[in-house]
């Protein structure tokens, strides 16, 4: 059977640098024309049936994604199971809710913001949870999770049940318009947050975090015995996953006008969670590729109506069987050199 | 009388209704190659896992250079100058051989999270020191040509190598090795016996557990033998290997197989 990631790696490999950058740039450039490949003959296939395609481009796919790649340093890295990952989302979504309707920020205002209390909340949750054992952090997390969504439906003045609406859209930036009718400039910050979300991953990957991360996640106790402060990278990880998080809520708001705590139900977490390992836990490729098809598969067979449910689930099932590491496993680099040399 | 690096007094560990320890005195000179021998079940391994922390003992006193480790955490104590293998090989199977040193030899570097993201000049340069000491240490330990092979795809002696290489990474002033010979030929032991002198001649100070009489008595400065949890003797190895305790409890018999 062909194995795309090794041969993936294999050609990428046997590449220069002007070569690697203009692929690079190339894929970017096309990756940033997606919005617009629904409107040809020979591609509308991709159209989404009732919802518009631009926007599903945005939510799920792009936000998938972007959080499929915040949870893979969490689950994947460093291999801590957070059950409860809608929960940031939720964070960055209404601070941005809140902020934009109260006080008038604008969403670039509210983008740090949301991030930093979502990390904040990371590191609160996970100073208490990160010390014991992996199986007390899943359920803590699942707890969290669901507290947040409560909290929000109890307490009126951020709207109960009915959540907050009128979230101001992003202002005019750089020339780039946002609204209902621009939704390609939300896929473009999408894009924009993932690349630099890839570049931080692959930048932590090669040098000491990712190491210390690695060894954490194959045996925490020999890590802490090497001498790594386990406890340190654990709630780093944690944190800025949970930072992705908010960051995606906070664009996400911002995007749809409008917040509600049913946005935020314990399904959310698993799909992403479905993303990481359906895609290929530790790899940001896999990942990609799993955010992509899960967010995008369900909106493109939702002519089936109350069966896509269903057939996405057989389909899950069967290939999780098939490939049990995911559609792109973790890279394993290996390289033999003879001895003596 | 030289400087004792480690020493233990009175320490009992407990598991239960198991006493692993019990009131064991023992102690190790600064820069001595030290043997650990006894049984199997007489509470070497729990030795190490007491002075690294994996247990606190249930009483008892651990100092290291003088100052207790009792209730420290793992991470600090190894940063403090202890460093260990494991009796049955522990390393990260999916990191390459030198990730696995790296990994070790990180533990002193400065650069964090945000020096490793815009590759800050420190953490470049620190990338780099871990690098060269961490292909030092392979060459050290003869197994430089694995170093970008998987932690778990290596042959298990050059994954117990490893193990070693990956202990000296965290730069330890007491190394400890448990039973790093295991499973090894004749010849190979007699290497790995000129490895150990060779990381005492480099200035570390070796703790050793060992089931092979020859390379023990081949190399050792001091041995101390625990039978059942209870240190039955303790001298240079021709006073051990003369006691009749030893003779009795560890060799089972009266005989002079001590000398094989
Ligand atoms: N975590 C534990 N829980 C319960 N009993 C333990 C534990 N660790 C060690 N023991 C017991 O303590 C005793 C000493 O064990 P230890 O592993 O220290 O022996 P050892 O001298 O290293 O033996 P070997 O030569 O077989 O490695 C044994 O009886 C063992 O069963
Ligand atoms: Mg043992």
């Amino acid at each position: 059977m062909l194995n795309i990631r090794d041969k993936g790696a294999e050609i990428w490999e046997g590449w220069n640098r002007p070569t690697r950058s203009t692929f690079v740039i190339g894929l970017i450039a096309v990756v940033m024309m997606l919005p617009y490949a629904g409107n040809f003959s020979f591609t509308n296939i991709l159209n989404t049936p009732i919802s518009s395609y631009q926007a599903v481009l945005v939510y799920p796919v792009g936000m998938f994604v972007l959080m499929a790649l915040g949870l893979n340093i969490v689950v994947g890295k460093s291999g801590l199971l957070d059950l409860g990952y809608v929960a940031f989302f939720a964070i960055g979504a209404y601070t941005a809710a809140i902020m934009g309707t109260h006080f008038h920020w604008n969403t670039w205002e509210c983008l740090p913001l949301g991030m930093a209390l979502a990390m904040l909340s990371g590191v609160l949750l996970g100073l208490p949870t990160l010390r014991l054992r992996g199986d007390y952090l899943a359920i803590v997390t699942l707890g969290f999770g669901e507290i947040v969504r409560i909290v929000a439906v109890n307490n009126p003045s951020i709207g109960g049940p009915n959540g907050i609406a009128n979230v101001p859209n992003p202002p005019k930036t750089l020339g780039v318009s946002f609204g209902l009718d621009h939704m390609e400039s939300f896929f473009w910050v999408v894009v924009i947050m993932i690349l630099l979300i890839i570049w931080m991953v692959r930048r932590f990957t090669a040098r000491r975090p990712g190491r210390a991360w690695e060894a954490i996640r194959q045996d925490e106790d020999v890590a802490a015995l090497m001498g790594v402060s386990t406890l340190k990278y654990k709630i780093w990880s944690f944190s800025i996953g949970a930072a992705i998080g908010g960051a995606a809520g906070v664009i996400f708001a911002s995007k749809s006008m409008y917040v509600a705590p049913d946005m935020f139900s314990f399904n959310i977490s698993v799909l992403i969670l479905s993303c990481v390992v359906f895609g290929g836990m530790g790899n940001i490729w896999g990942v990609i590729l799993g955010g992509t098809l899960l967010a995008y598969i369900p909106e493109r067979i939702r002519f089936i109506s109350n069966a896509r449910q269903f057939v996405f689930g057989v389909a899950l099932v069967l290939i999780m069987n098939i490939r049990p590491d995911g559609l792109l496993p973790r890279k394993k680099r290996e390289k033999i050199t003879k001895a003596g040399e | 009388m030289s400087e004792r690096i480690l020493e233990l007094k009175n320490v009992t560990m407990r598991f239960g209704g198991v006493s692993a320890l019990d009131g064991v005195d023992f102690h190790v000179n600064k820069g001595e190659i030290c043997a650990l021998i006894g049984p199997n079940g007489a509470g070497k391994t729990t030795v190490f896992n007491v002075v690294t922390g994996v247990y606190t003992p249930t009483s008892g006193e651990i100092l290291f250079k003088g100052e207790s480790v009792v209730g420290k955490k793992r991470q600090n104590i190894t940063r403090g100058g202890i460093a260990r293998t494991f009796q049955n090989v522990r390393l990260w199977g999916e990191m390459t051989a030198l990730e696995n040193v790296m990994t070790a030899t990180d533990v002193h570097k400065k650069s964090g999270l945000v020096g490793s993201l815009f590759g800050t000049p420190r953490a470049r340069r620190e990338e780099k020191q871990d690098r060269e000491k961490a292909h030092e240490l392979l060459k050290f330990m003869g197994i430089d040509h694995r170093a970008d092979q998987l932690g778990k795809n290596l042959p298990y002696g050059d994954q117990r190598r490893l193990e070693i290489a990956r202990a000296m990474g965290t730069n330890p002033e007491l190394i400890m090795l448990d039973e790093p010979a295991a499973g090894f030929n004749p010849a190979e032991k007699v290497a790995l016996a000129a490895t150990i002198r060779r990381i005492r001649d480099n200035g570390y100070t070796v703790l050793l557990i060992e089931h092979d009489m020859s390379l023990i008595m081949g190399i050792s400065d001091r041995v101390s033998v625990l039978d059942f949890g209870v240190k039955i003797a303790d001298g240079t190895t021709t006073e051990v290997q003369n006691d009749p305790k030893v003779i009795e409890a560890y060799l089972g018999a009266p005989a002079d197989e001590s000398s094989n």
